[in-house]
């Protein structure tokens, strides 16, 4: 479904993505995971049109992506969510999921028509499936920050998408929030078979729930594989587990 | 969502108002009919800017420039050539629009503050040429004598004609805002980043609602020449651009009625300082200062929110 | 006077000097609005009404001073360190507690320094024009390619460069310039390292309206000190700010001299619409460079 071949981008000579390359099959749940700094931020960014790769090749569905503007890349059927919270904070819970659906059904050009009756089921839906229905009428700025990040994911799914990626859904959240998280994205893959795409610094959770783990390094894509072989390497044993023998 | 008797209740208010409103000129003195006009005029115009300004989170600096242009395109039509008058005012916001839509076009590659400096700079060299070209546009002595069409010429002709054609240009962008453009468009607002991200062209949508909002310039300034039958550079000035800011920092940026009820404070406190001081502007600073200190959500802003402190889940969404 | 055929070129060359002095005056004036742009982001407003009330105050000075040189020189020093101190004022007491708002509260903030400002100027030296002579040594004229040539802006073209020059020193050899543009660049890194943010700001803030008051005091002579003034000035230096690259310094020079030289060159070629010149100018260029000629931001 997607294909990334050795993509590349530098900020004033600094590379922050220098040579990744990542395959992901429709269904999959693919994690990315790295050091601080290796350029899993970035190479989202790349994926999804909010930076322009200076070199490589980008496909999604078979055809080459790289270079378009976002909006374009969202309508081809990539959706996201942002590490920091990204959300429409002066907006109700509901407006901001309402707002991805209305574009996902290209309403948005409509001028005269009354916004509050359209698309309203879906929205619900969406909002009932990650728990925030009961606060559909709160103002998204108000929300705590637990909130904001899952709301930040049903923003992602109101576009419909056929690849989701998210960038550290859990990041910041509370133990009872991250578990909440965990069981969605399981939901989301294995009962609606969307495709996902994320990237997490809780190895816990990533070796829980994910098919196939990429390991980026200083730029680099360095291993491509199912989480026991991954676990058992010994440059990401290195890297992150602290050398022990975990096999 | 309001009950159906509450609904109820307030269509018939509205309906009243709206009653009272157009019998005013059996009861009203002149001059407060040509008062009322102004504020109307005005409230459109500060209303237009916020659609771009409060619902789009555009730093539309100059938007008297379009105004302007609906003026003088309305009077040079009617002074200058025999057609009809109503094409006159179909032209003068088809006019604003394509102004907007160049401008526009030429600003919005650029980020926020830059933008609006931008378009102060564009926008003061159509006045300019406004200014200068006495053969034209009269110069910096503007256009008078502006051939009204007679039923609008008596001042409660023009009042009745500027209050329907208010209502119904509010109704209009009553319905925008709350259309899905709207809601786009605020979402815009909020995060241009995230917008792009659920497959928003934010660009164009910015594009559009600069148009819209120039094409309502476009109709409060034909309905300014016709109450005041004349025509000035002073219209298309940037001064005027920033106080037209003003009323919608005063009445709530964020909010629909807001800028109409700035613009009836400033209107009517203008008016109404005159008649004892030469001193309106040094005032006007002063309120401006303290509007900023002490009520940076205006009037109707600094209402809904305590509101909304009050009551967290009805007083939201309103717009 | 003609179209461009019947111009020679020594009433050519003469008009690109006169264009040149006012470049002086608009370069002064553009790069104090320039400087607070952009270290404190402000698009400054007030930034005419400073310049306006420089060249009263210069006129009142001069007024006082009797009309001879020694009184031209001290209103010349006098009157940009009192604008200096009202800005100082201004931004100790007032501007100084919005620094965490919207650039669009700022702005408006100015606007309403601009409308203060305004009426208080016409509370204090009336609604009428004021004029006064340049001092004894710089009037008259000299010749240049055989034809008159006021000393005065003989004068300004002198000044131009040595404000340029100080400028230059100012910025990239004092400390206060240094942390000035690093604090433009990055505020909480200059924060962070223990430095005053506030105080650098308030001292940027002071400078770019000094130069204001100079550019006002400068101008004094050469026109009549009116109502409005500041109106006509604060456009023309955004203009050259936006044509130059925000907070750019070099950029204000050298959007002066578009604009100075453009509206010079089109009085000899189109005298009534020769105000329309530089705006074109300015059009063209950020037609093709939208964020102007320079660099933004130093």
């Amino acid at each position: 479904m997607l294909q990334i071949e050795h993509l590349r981008k530098c900020f004033d000579g600094f590379a922050a993505v220098r040579d990744a390359s990542l395959q992901v099959a429709p269904g999959e749940m693919v994690a990315v995971i790295g050091p601080n700094g290796a350029g899993k931020t970035t190479l989202f960014n790349l994926i999804t049109g909010q930076l322009t790769p200076d070199s490589g090749r980008l496909f999604f569905k078979g055809e080459n992506i790289a270079g378009l503007p976002a909006h374009r890349i969202c309508r081809k059927g990539i959706s996201r969510s942002f590490q920091v919270v990204n959300i429409f904070a002066r907006m109700t819970v509901f407006e901001n999921v309402q707002a991805a659906r209305l574009s996902r059904l290209g309403k948005t050009r409509q001028l005269f028509a009354a916004a509050c009756s359209m698309a309203v089921p879906q929205t619900m839906e969406i909002l009932e499936s990650v728990g925030l229905a009961d606060k559909r009428d709160r103002i998204g700025g108000s929300l705590s920050h637990g909130d904001q990040k899952v709301l930040e994911m049903a923003i992602a799914l109101g576009v419909d998408p056929d690849l989701l990626i998210l960038d550290e859904p859990t990041a910041g959240m509370s133990p009872e929030e991250t578990a909440v998280v965990l069981e969605l994205m399981k939901r989301l893959n294995r009962e609606m078979g969307l495709t996902i795409l994320f990237c997490e610094h809780d190895m816990e959770l990533v070796f829980s729930i994910s098919q196939r783990i990429m390991v980026m390094q200083q730029g680099r894509s360095i291993l491509e594989d199912t989480p026991p072989r991954v676990r058992c390497d010994a440059r990401v044993q290195a890297a992150y587990l602290g050398g022990g023998d975990v096999c | 969502m309001s009950p159906p008797g509450m609904r109820f209740k307030s269509a018939g208010f509205a309906f009243a108002a709206l009653a009272v409103l157009f019998l005013l000129p059996a009861v009203l003195p002149r001059y407060y009919l040509y008062l009322l006009s102004l504020v109307l005029v005005t409230g459109l115009l500060a209303t237009s800017l916020n659609l771009v300004l409060g619902f789009g989170g555009i730093y539309q600096f100059h938007h008297a420039v379009f105004y302007g242009a609906g003026a003088y395109v309305f009077a040079l039509m009617l002074m200058k050539t025999g057609l009809p008058a109503w094409l006159a005012y179909v032209s003068a916001p088809a006019a604003a629009a394509l102004l907007s839509l160049l401008m526009g076009l030429i600003c919005i590659r650029l980020s926020k503050l830059y933008f609006g400096m931008l378009q102060i700079s564009l926008g003061s060299l159509v006045w300019v040429v406004v200014y200068r070209w006495y053969g034209f546009t009269g110069g910096d002595d503007g256009l008078q004598g502006i051939p009204v069409p007679g039923a609008l010429s008596s001042t409660s002709g023009a009042y009745i004609f500027v209050l329907a054609v208010c209502l119904l240009c509010l109704a209009l962008m009553y319905r925008i805002v709350n259309s899905p453009f709207g809601r786009i468009f605020q979402s815009i607002r909020d995060n241009p980043e995230r917008s792009a991200a659920i497959g928003v062209d934010v660009r164009q949508h910015q594009l559009i609602g600069l148009v819209l909002a120039g094409a309502f310039a476009g109709v409060a300034g034909a309905l300014f020449v016709t109450v005041e039958g004349s025509a000035f550079p002073e219209m298309l000035f940037w001064t005027l651009s920033l106080e037209i800011l003003v009323m919608c920092l005063l009445g709530g940026w964020l909010t629909f009625w807001g800028p109409m009820l700035g613009a009836a404070i400033i209107v009517v406190l203008r008016t109404w300082v005159g008649i004892y001081t030469d001193y309106w502007t040094l005032i006007l600073g002063v309120i401006l200062m303290l509007l900023i200190y002490f009520l940076p959500d205006g009037v109707l802003g600094r209402a809904r929110k305590k509101k909304t402190i009050e009551n967290p889940v009805a007083g939201a969404g309103k717009v | 006077m003609g179209f461009a055929g019947h111009v020679t070129l020594a009433a050519f060359c003469q008009q690109v000097l006169v264009g040149l002095s006012r470049t002086t005056i608009l370069f002064i004036v553009a790069s104090g609005l320039s400087l607070v742009l952009g270290v404190l982001r402000i698009p400054n407003i007030a930034h005419g009404s400073l310049y306006m009330i420089g060249a009263f105050l210069t006129y009142s000075l001069v007024r006082l001073g009797g009309g001879g040189s020694a009184g031209f020189w001290m209103a010349l020093l006098a009157a940009p360190l009192g604008v200096a101190l009202l800005s100082f004022v201004v931004e100790r007491g007032l501007l100084c507690r919005l620094y965490e708002r919207e650039h669009l509260m700022l702005l408006l903030f100015t606007f309403a320094l601009m409308l203060v400002f305004g009426d208080l100027v016409k509370m204090i030296w009336g609604a009428d024009y004021r004029s006064f002579a340049e001092p004894p040594f710089l009037q008259g004229s000299v010749l240049i390619f055989g034809l008159p040539f006021p000393r005065y802006n003989l004068f300004l073209l002198a000044v131009g460069p040595l404000v340029a020059i100080g400028l230059y020193l100012l910025t990239n050899r004092t400390k206060i310039g240094k942390i000035a543009r690093a604090a433009a660049v990055d505020r909480e890194m200059v924060g962070a390292m223990g430095i005053n943010v506030s105080w650098v700001f308030a001292s940027v803030f002071v400078i770019g309206c000094f130069l204001a008051g100079l550019g006002g005091a400068l101008v004094a002579p050469t026109q009549n000190i009116t109502q409005g003034m500041d109106h006509a000035i604060i456009i023309e230096a955004f203009l050259i700010v936006i044509i130059g690259g925000l907070g750019n310094i070099w950029g204000a020079l050298l959007g002066a001299l578009i604009f100075g030289l453009t509206d010079a060159v089109g009085i000899l070629i189109w005298p009534q619409f020769a105000i329309v010149f530089p705006y074109m100018a300015v059009v063209v260029v950020l037609v093709f460079c939208p964020k102007g000629l320079l660099k933004s931001i130093w």
